[in-house]
This record gives C-alpha cells, structure tokens and sequence, in this order.
C-alpha cells in the first residue's frame, strides 16, 4: 500500500500545477461553509451571551434594536433619552437592582460609558493597571482602547464634542485615565467608561467654576442683586476636574432629572422580573421593558436567512467544483493512457494500477484536508476578534 | 531516502492532527465567588449612622466612619484611599438630604448604597435663605440647599435606623430577627429622648430661643421650638457686624438662651451674658464625641435644654 502511495507522490510531485490546482479547489470548497459556520457561531454565542446576561433593559419607547445595541453593544445609534427617574423607579419597586447607563459621548472615537459601579461587578471586569474609577474625572479604559491609544494609568483623554460646529457649545473635558480593564473579549474592550455623573459634566449640566456670590472681578459678574449673581460669558468653566477645583463643580437641580439612554434592571429573582415587566404594561407609558436575548433572537433569525440562502449558493458551487475536479480526473486517466499501458504490461494488475489512482486522490484530498483543518483552526483561533471586527462592529 | 522523507510527511501530518487537538481552545466557563459569610463591612458618613449600625448589628459587622475628629463630616472630602476602602464596603450608609456633599462628586457602587432618608425624602427641610446665579443661556440656577441634621428629629433618626435594620436583614437574612430585635432596643431609647424633649418644651413651647448656627432645622420643626438662627462658630469670636445682627434679631425675638453645637470661647458666652442670654450646649454630635457615645451626648442634650425651659 505504501509503495502505491510512493509512486503516487511522485506523480504529483512532478505534476506541480495540476495538484496545486486541485488542491487550492478542495481546500477553498471544503474551508468556506465551515469557517462561515464557525464565524455565525461564535457571533450568535457573542451576541446572545451578552444579550442573556442582560436580563432587562429599560428605555424611552421606540426602536427596541436601537435601545439594545446601544446599551449592550455600545452602537452608535443613540436611543431617545431618558431621566434619572426611570433608575430610581426601578429601585424603588424593591425588584431589581438599577444600573443607569448614558452612552452618547465619544472620546477620540471610543464610546464614553457613563455608569456606575455595580456595571463592572455585574460584567465582572476587572481592573488589571491603576485601579477603579474613584472621582468625578476619571476614566478606565478597555483594553483595546488602551491599547489602539497606547494610554496607561496616568495618562489623560479628552471627550469629542458632538459637533465640530457648535461654538457656544460645552468645552470637551480632559478626563483622567486611572485604571485599564482586564481583557474581556466583548464590546466593554472597546469603551471608555466613567462614572455617569462625569458624562453630565461632559455635556455641560455639571460644572465647575469659582463661587460667582464671591466674585471680586468686576467684569465677571452682570448684575448683582441680592438673590442672585448673573456672571458674565467671561467666567471661566474649568475644563479638567483636579482635587483643587474638585469643590468648585456642582450639579444643579435635582439629579433624577438628568438624562440617561437606559436601565439595567437584574432582578433579585424571576418573579420579581416578571412583576416589572408587568409596571411597564400600561399604554401611557412612556418607557418600555425589554429581554435583550428576545430582540438579539429576532435579529439572529434574520441573519440564520440571510444564511440560508448563502448555504444554498455554497451548495451549488461545491457540487460545480466536485464536477470538476472528476472531470479533471477522468481527463487526467484518459491522458495517462500509454503510461497505465505500460504499468499493465510491466506485470501490474488492474487492482494495482486503481490503487496508483486511489492512493494520488487521496493524497490530494488530504493535503487539501491539512490545509483547511489549518485555515479552520486560525479562523476558531481568531473568531472572537474577527467577529467583532467583522459583524458587531 | 525519498521514502524516508514520505514517511516523515506522514508523521507530520499526524503530529499536526494531534497538535490541534491539544490546542484547541477550551470552552470559557464562568463562576463568581461565593459570597463570604464573615462579618459585614459598613462604612457611614456620620456618627449617629454609625452608632445606629453599631447598636442594630451588634457583633455581626464592623462599623467604620473614617473622618477625622476635628472635622465636620458635611463638608469633608475622603482622600482616594478613602473612597477605595467606602467602594470595598458591604453597604454604605447616606445620611441623605445633601449631607456629605463629597458622595455627589465620587463614584461609589449604588447597589449598596443605602439612603436613610429616603423614605422621608418629602419632608426634608429647604434652606431659606438661597442666592442663585446665572451664566450662559441656562437662566439662574439655585445650589440647593437642604437642612441635613436629620437625626435631630428623633422620630426620623428612628425611621433612620428601621432603614438601616432593613439594609442589615437583607444582607444577612439569617439574621433579619436579631437586627429587628436591636432596632426595637435603639428605637425605645430614640423614642424615650423624643419625648423627654417634648415634655420640656410643653413647659413653654412659645420661648424665645438663638441657634448659633442653622443646624437645627428639624429639632426645631419637631418639637416646635420658637428658634432664630445665626451664623457663628463656638471656636470664633463673633465680629463686629454679628453682634450688631444678634442685637436687631433680639429687638424682635426676645430669647434669653442660645443653643451653640459646642462649648463656645468664654469670651463669647461673657459678653452674651451681658446682652442678658445664656449659653447652652446641644451637640448634634454629627462627628464621633470626645467622651460616651450618641445616647449619651443626646441626655446630656436633653439636661442642657431642661436649664432653658
């Protein structure tokens, strides 16, 4: 048997082009409905993981796809707003805890996550340089952020306005890089986050500036009367929040009132889920409750069609190829006429000779099997990356 | 020697079969800690908070207030090591009302953060006298400003320590009959000094009285007190411009005894004496006391205000 497979090498050895040909045909047929596979795998396990792991979300009625992919994904598409309230309501029905999250800034093209602690608990990231997000200014970055923008513990980011054109508009802030996360290998690798109350102060509804009742400077203050201070567009806003001018930044109003683009709500049990979803029935409300798994299936069953049609196509072409490649073979026999001949005649029986042809198309088919099996594991190697790259964002 | 060669392809071929298999990525499986069934780790923002916890959770947790002594804990800033170890604790108990000032500007987990308050949010007490500014195209905006020495109305520093009680019960289910048993004890007394300040105020409830300074707000409005308040410091000797204030307030407010937070300099409580008004102590004790703890200073509170009335 070996002797077959020999004389078979040979053979190919010595038809370069052809074998190659035939080879670079098998392996590509064989690697592209797999790694395609692999690849709507890996994305349904990292969409869905995530989207389970979410057990609700709660945001202004409207686009439930928007809503998801903006709190859970971090996308581009900013929902309608909500207010501090919808975080407190949840608290307050004693069911879930509340995990408000403002994700509408940006900071030299990364999301700017505003959110609280219990975020990181709930994700389980966790810090691997610096440590966490302690006052009003900092920011932990992702770890591919840190990377892209090569920042460490120490380092400063400045937020992106939203418009290159609104003069008037709120300064970006220098926020101040205090921890980078632990790789997690999903879309919070990607993000800056912050405490929420620093995206208030990214937008402007938080400020700093000196005590405008102790202005001495005439020229800062408008008018003066007893109940209150007009400051002059002089009064300088601070752009950077350092333990020096820490006390100078306030909020003003009441908190609740200041916008968010969604709720985690983790429920203490399944009950208690169900109950909330249940508040959130009525037809004036005007805040919906969604399981991000139910609108990630939704999305997925369009992607499993879209699938669908292109397994077909692959069907057809792999039935084209194998077509081919016997025609190549036939053709190939119908050449080797005189040689085969001459093998007979040497002594060879027929047996032999369709052992030569067996042990030269198995050759090639498990060359091409090596070379798949090598493309497929590169693909499951880096499947995770790929579909971030390719699919999620 | 070319089948040597063939036969070392082969066994390539099946060491790269075996290579794959032993490379293969695993399946992340993902586990959290069981939570640790040890003492709880409670940090506070004053000392009533922590006394409260002290006395509901007994030996089952450690109660920490980490301001130093000479501060007031209203307007203290914690230092980054100090919110590390207010981020690491099991639950943090706010006073609410805008007391500590510092939690708005710092990150700490919500989920256990616990405002005592809260359930008497509605009835937080408003600051008269607010001045508001304006800058940009906001219009004029007002630092809110709230009365926070909550505890001073004994009713709500029980309603205080029931939230507390709760907060406790859920991280510790187990426990929930013992803390609820400690609440009762805390809530006697609470309600004992309650009403021994309301059976010394019926003697004269319409007695003239000065608060050397506006933390009274709710000591006041409970037991109604016949209280005007100034803005001056025990460790300060008043200025010109505030005894001229204290003269005009007492042209329409008669009082013969002002309450201070602490013992005032003696030059101060002399020249009161002058102006025919005493000087009595009633401590809100917002910080850790030099000597006993917050039951104790409360009596003694309560003694002070017996030399009034």
């Amino acid at each position: 048997m070996l002797d077959s497979f020999f004389i078979a090498w040979k053979y190919i050895g010595y038809n370069k082009a052809k074998t190659a040909t035939l080879v670079a045909c098998i392996t590509l047929i064989s690697f592209l409905p797999v790694a395609l596979q692999l690849l709507l795998n890996e994305s349904e396990r990292q969409l869905m993981s995530r989207a389970v792991s979410t057990p609700l979300v709660v945001g202004a009625k409207g686009s439930a796809l928007d809503l998801v992919m903006n709190t859970i994904y971090f996308g581009d598409q900013v929902p309608e707003l909500i207010t501090m309230a919808a975080s407190a309501r949840v608290g307050d029905t004693e069911l879930a805890l509340p995990i408000p999250l403002y994700v509408r800034f940006r900071a030299r093209g990364n999301p700017v996550v505003g959110t609280t602690l219990d975020y990181f608990h709930f994700r389980g990231l966790k810090i691997q340089k610096g440590r966490q997000l302690a006052l009003l200014g900092d920011c932990v970055l992702g770890a591919t952020v840190a990377e892209a923008l090569d920042l460490n513990p120490g380092g400063s980011l400045v937020s992106s306005p939203e418009t290159l054109f609104d003069l008037a508009g709120v300064y970006p802030l220098k926020m101040k890089v205090v921890g980078v996360l632990e790789k997690s290998h999903t879309s919070d690798d990607l993000a800056v986050f912050v405490d929420i109350k620093t995206t208030w102060v990214i937008q402007g509804l938080g400020h700093g500036h000196k005590d405008v009742t102790r202005l001495k400077d005439p020229t800062l203050v408008l008018k003066r009367s007893k109940s209150n201070v007009a400051a002059t567009a002089k009064l300088y806003h601070f752009t950077e929040i350092t333990q020096s001018n820490m006390n100078d930044f306030h909020f003003h109003g009441n908190l609740e009132g200041y916008p968010i683009t969604a709720v985690i709500a983790l429920p203490y049990d399944e009950k208690s889920g169900t109950i909330l979803r249940g508040r959130y029935l009525s037809e004036k409300e005007t805040e919906q409750i969604i399981r991000p798994a139910d609108v990630i299936e939704g999305l997925l069953q369009n992607i499993f069609r879209i699938k669908n049609v292109l397994d077909a196509v692959i069907s057809v072409v792999v039935l084209a190829t194998v077509m081919a490649i016997i025609l190549v073979f036939a053709l190939s026999i119908r050449l080797r006429q005189r040689e085969i001949k001459t093998i007979f005649k040497l002594g060879c029986s027929r047996l032999t000779i369709v052992r030569l042809v067996a042990a030269e198309i198995l050759t090639i088919v498990m060359a091409s099997g090596v070379l798949c099996a090598g493309m497929v594991f590169l693909v499951n190697l880096f499947a995770n990356d790929l579909v971030r790259m390719l699919f999620i964002r | 020697m070319k089948r040597s060669l063939f036969c070392c392809l082969s066994r390539g071929f099946f060491l790269f079969w075996v290579l794959i298999a032993l490379f293969h990525p695993p399946s992340v499986a993902s586990g959290k800690e069981a939570a640790s069934g040890g003492k709880l780790n409670i940090y506070t923002v004053n000392y009533p908070l922590k006394y409260f916890a002290e006395r509901i959770a007994g030996d089952h947790a450690t109660v920490v207030f980490p301001a130093p002594a000479d501060v007031d804990p209203a307007y203290w800033m914690p230092d980054a090591g100090t919110i590390a170890d207010y981020q690491g604790a099991d639950l943090i108990l706010l006073n609410g009302a805008n007391y500590a000032k510092w939690v708005k500007k710092v990150s700490l987990p919500r989920s256990r953060m616990v405002d005592t308050s809260a359930k008497f949010r509605s009835q937080y007490i408003t600051a008269h006298e607010v001045t508001t500014h304006s800058h940009g195209p906001d219009g004029a905006h007002a630092h809110e400003s709230l009365a926070f020495t909550t505890w001073l109305d004994f009713d709500f520093a029980a309603r205080q320590a029931k939230a507390i009680a709760k907060a406790l019960g859920r991280k510790k289910p187990k426990l929930r009959e013992t803390f609820q048993m400690n609440y009762e004890a805390l809530h006697k007394d609470l309600m004992a000094l309650d009403g021994e300040i309301k059976a010394v105020v019926s003697k004269n409830s319409t007695l003239p009285l000065l608060a050397s300074h506006p933390v009274y707000d709710y000591l006041s409005r409970r037991y109604g007190l016949n209280l005007r308040s100034v803005h001056w410091e025990p460790d300060e000797i008043p200025g010109t411009g505030q005894w001229i204030e204290l003269q005009s307030i007492l042209k329409h407010h008669p009082a013969r005894w002002m309450i201070w937070e602490a013992e005032p300099f003696q030059e101060s409580v002399k020249r009161l004496e002058s102006m025919g008004v005493n000087s009595l102590v009633f401590n809100p004790c917002g910080n850790v006391p030099d000597n006993g703890d917050f039951l104790m200073v409360m009596r003694k509170n309560v003694d002070n205000l017996r030399l009034a009335f």
